[in-house]
C-alpha cells in the first residue's frame, strides 16, 4: 500500500513507524512543513497517518477527508485535541473532571480575577504538550504574545500522571507538573482509577492510542483530565508490547476496517 | 420585547452596528457581550437571552459563541462552526468543491512553492482580523499574479509566521457579484471588481434576482451552516459564476433597510 505520514519531524516515532511499515512492505512517504502541498497531488496515497495536529496537517487531513481519502487517527477528533477549548468539552461529554478553565485579554482578567483564584496555568489556546505554557501565580505573570485573549487553566495541586493507552493496555507513571512527555517519569503502582479513567476516555472516542495528562487533586483525592494528546510519541512508554509495531498493527488493522465499511 | 445577546468586538461596535442598535431600541433589550470588556468563564452556562448574534470572528468570541451552542439551546447567528469554516478559506473551498459549488482552484504551499496553476491570488489562509483587502498586483506576458499584503506578513514573520500561502486561481470577470443572504431571503448587488476599483460603493448597484446564483448561495450557506452571510462571485468568460468568498460577518449597512431586516430576522427567530 502507499501510506502519507503526516508528521512534523521526519524523526523519532515518525521514523520509527515508517521504517516498520515499510520493512511490511509498504511504499511510505513522510510529509513535513517543508514538502507537503495541500492540493490534489495528496490523493496518491491510499490512506494517511496524522502523526502530527499542526494547522496545516489538520488542513490537509480535512482535504483528504473529503476526497475520502481515510486518515488515522480521525482528523477532527485531533483537531479537538489540539483545540484547549474543543479538549474541554471533550473532556466533559466524556463525563471527565477537568480543570476550570477561563479566555480574556490580560487587562480584563487582571481586573476580574480575585487574589485568591491564582495559580492559573497559561496555555496557548491551539496547543498539546507543555509548549508555551507558563505558570501563574498572581496577575503580574498574565501576558498575551499577540494582545488577544488569553486562556487560562485553573492549576489543580496534586500528583501529576502521564498515561499512555495502546489498545487496551495502560500505562500509568507520575510525573513533574508542566512538562513535555518526554521528560523523566516514575514509575508507580497504577492505581484501578487511573486505568479506568484512562480507558473510559479511550472507549468514548474509539481512540486506538493516545495519552492523558491526569492530577489527583491532593485535597479531594479526585483525578482531573488535564491534557489529552491523540498521537504521543511514547518516549516513556515501557511496558510488555513494542510502541511502534502496535501501533502500526492497529492503524492498518483501522485503515482494513473502514476499508470493509466503504 | 425579546433579549438579545450581542457578541461584539470593540471594532464592529464602534463602526458597523449604530444603525441597528437604534432600529432595535424597544423592540429588544440588548446585553452586550464585547471581546475586549467580557471574561469568558466557562463554568458559568446560565444566560437570560433569547437570541444571540455574534458579529465579530476573534478567538474569545467564537469560543463564547461556542459555549452558548454546547451549553444552552438559545439560538446563536450564526454557529461558532459555521464562523470558523467562513474565516478558514482553505476549509471553505473544500468543503464547498465537494457539494458541488464552484470555486476556483486552490492550493496551500510552502513559500517557495508555486501553486499548480499560473494566474493566481494570494489571500491570507484565515480571514479573521479585521482589516481591509490590500492588493499587490504584478501582471508579465498575460499572467497575472496578485498578492494581499497581510497574507505575505502572515506569512513570512507576522504573528502567525506560518511560512504558508494559500493560493486562489484568478478569475478575470467585468463585475464582482454579492449576494447578502438573511435566512432564506437574499438580496443581489454587483460592482466593479475590488481589483480594478478599490472603492467598491463607488460602482455598486442593486440588480435583479439572478436564479444561478441563488441556487449556489444557497446550497453553500446550507453546507455551512450559516443563517446570515454575503458571498462574492466572479463570473468566468465563458459565463460561468464562481464563489471566491463567504463572510459570516457582513455588513449590512450597505443594503437597503439592512439594519432593519436583520432586526426583523433576528425577532423572528426568537420567538420561532
Amino acid at each position: 500500500m502507499k501510506i502519507g505520514i503526516l508528521s512534523k519531524r521526519n524523526k523519532m516515532f515518525a521514523a520509527k513507524i515508517k521504517q516498520f511499515l515499510e520493512s511490511e512492505g509498504h511504499v511510505v512517504e513522510l510529509y513535513t512543513l517543508e514538502n507537503l502541498n495541500i492540493n490534489q497531488s495528496l490523493l496518491n496515497n491510499d490512506f494517511y497517518i496524522m502523526k502530527s495536529k499542526h494547522m496545516f496537517f489538520l488542513y490537509a487531513g480535512y482535504f483528504l477527508d473529503t476526497h475520502n481519502i481515510p486518515v488515522i487517527p480521525n482528523v477532527n477528533l485531533s483537531y479537538k485535541h489540539k483545540n484547549r477549548i474543543e479538549s474541554h468539552y471533550l473532556i466533559k461529554q466524556a463525563g471527565l473532571l477537568g480543570p476550570s478553565t477561563y479566555m480574556g485579554m490580560v487587562d480584563v482578567l487582571k481586573t476580574k480575577l480575585k487574589k485568591t483564584d491564582y495559580p492559573f496555568i497559561q496555555k496557548p489556546l491551539m496547543g498539546s504538550g507543555s509548549r508555551g505554557v507558563r505558570f501563574i501565580t498572581s496577575s503580574d505573570d498574565l501576558k498575551s504574545t499577540d494582545g488577544g485573549p488569553i486562556y487560562l487553566e485553573k492549576f489543580i495541586q496534586g500528583i501529576h500522571y502521564l498515561s499512555y493507552f495502546i489498545d487496551n493496555k495502560v500505562c500509568v507513571y507520575e510525573k513533574l507538573p508542566l512538562v513535555n512527555e518526554h521528560a523523566r517519569v516514575k514509575a508507580i503502582e497504577m492505581t484501578q482509577d487511573l486505568i479506568d479513567i484512562t480507558l473510559r476516555w479511550k472507549n468514548f472516542y474509539s481512540m486506538l492510542f493516545g495519552h492523558l495528562d491526569i492530577v489527583r487533586d491532593e485535597n479531594t483525592n479526585k483525578l482531573h483530565v488535564v491534557d489529552p494528546g491523540s498521537f504521543p510519541e511514547f518516549s516513556n512508554w515501557n511496558c510488555s508490547v513494542e510502541p511502534e509495531k502496535e501501533v502500526c498493527r492497529l492503524i492498518l488493522n483501522e485503515y482494513s476496517k473502514q476499508l470493509r465499511i466503504k | 420585547m425579546i433579549t438579545l445577546g450581542l457578541i461584539i468586538d470593540e471594532y464592529h461596535l464602534e463602526k458597523k452596528v449604530e444603525e441597528f442598535m437604534k432600529y432595535m431600541r424597544g423592540r429588544a433589550k440588548i446585553n452586550l457581550y464585547v471581546e475586549e470588556r467580557y471574561l469568558l468563564d466557562f463554568s458559568n452556562t446560565t444566560f437570560e437571552e433569547d437570541i444571540f448574534i455574534v458579529k465579530a470572528k476573534g478567538d474569545l468570541v467564537i469560543n463564547f459563541a461556542k459555549l452558548i451552542d454546547r451549553e444552552t439551546q438559545i439560538p446563536i447567528i450564526n454557529s461558532p462552526t459555521s464562523i470558523w469554516l467562513c474565516y478558514n478559506r482553505f476549509l471553505n473551498s473544500t468543503l464547498l468543491r465537494k457539494i458541488g459549488v464552484r470555486v476556483p482552484e486552490f492550493s496551500l504551499n510552502p513559500i517557495r512553492k508555486d501553486p499548480p496553476f499560473e494566474n493566481y491570488i494570494v489571500k491570507n489562509i484565515r480571514d479573521q482580523r479585521n482589516y481591509a483587502f490590500n492588493p499587490l498586483i504584478k501582471e508579465k506576458k498575460g499572467k497575472i499574479t496578485v498578492s494581499d499584503k497581510r497574507a505575505l506578513l502572515e506569512a513570512q514573520g507576522g504573528q502567525e509566521n506560518y511560512q504558508y500561502l494559500y493560493y486562489q486561481q484568478f478569475i478575470r470577470s467585468k463585475w464582482e457579484y454579492k449576494v447578502y443572504c438573511i435566512g432564506d431571503e437574499l438580496f443581489f448587488y454587483k460592482q466593479i471588481p475590488v481589483l480594478i476599483d478599490p472603492d467598491k460603493m463607488k460602482s455598486r448597484e442593486e440588480i435583479k434576482e439572478i436564479p444561478e446564483l441563488s441556487e449556489i448561495a444557497l446550497k453553500a450557506i446550507k453546507a455551512v451552516g450559516l443563517k446570515i452571510a454575503s458571498l462574492d462571485f466572479l463570473q468566468s468568460e465563458n459565463g460561468d459564476f464562481y464563489l471566491t468568498d463567504i463572510n459570516s460577518s457582513p455588513n449590512f449597512n450597505y443594503i437597503q433597510n439592512g439594519p432593519k431586516l436583520i432586526g426583523d430576522y433576528l425577532i423572528r427567530m426568537a420567538k420561532a
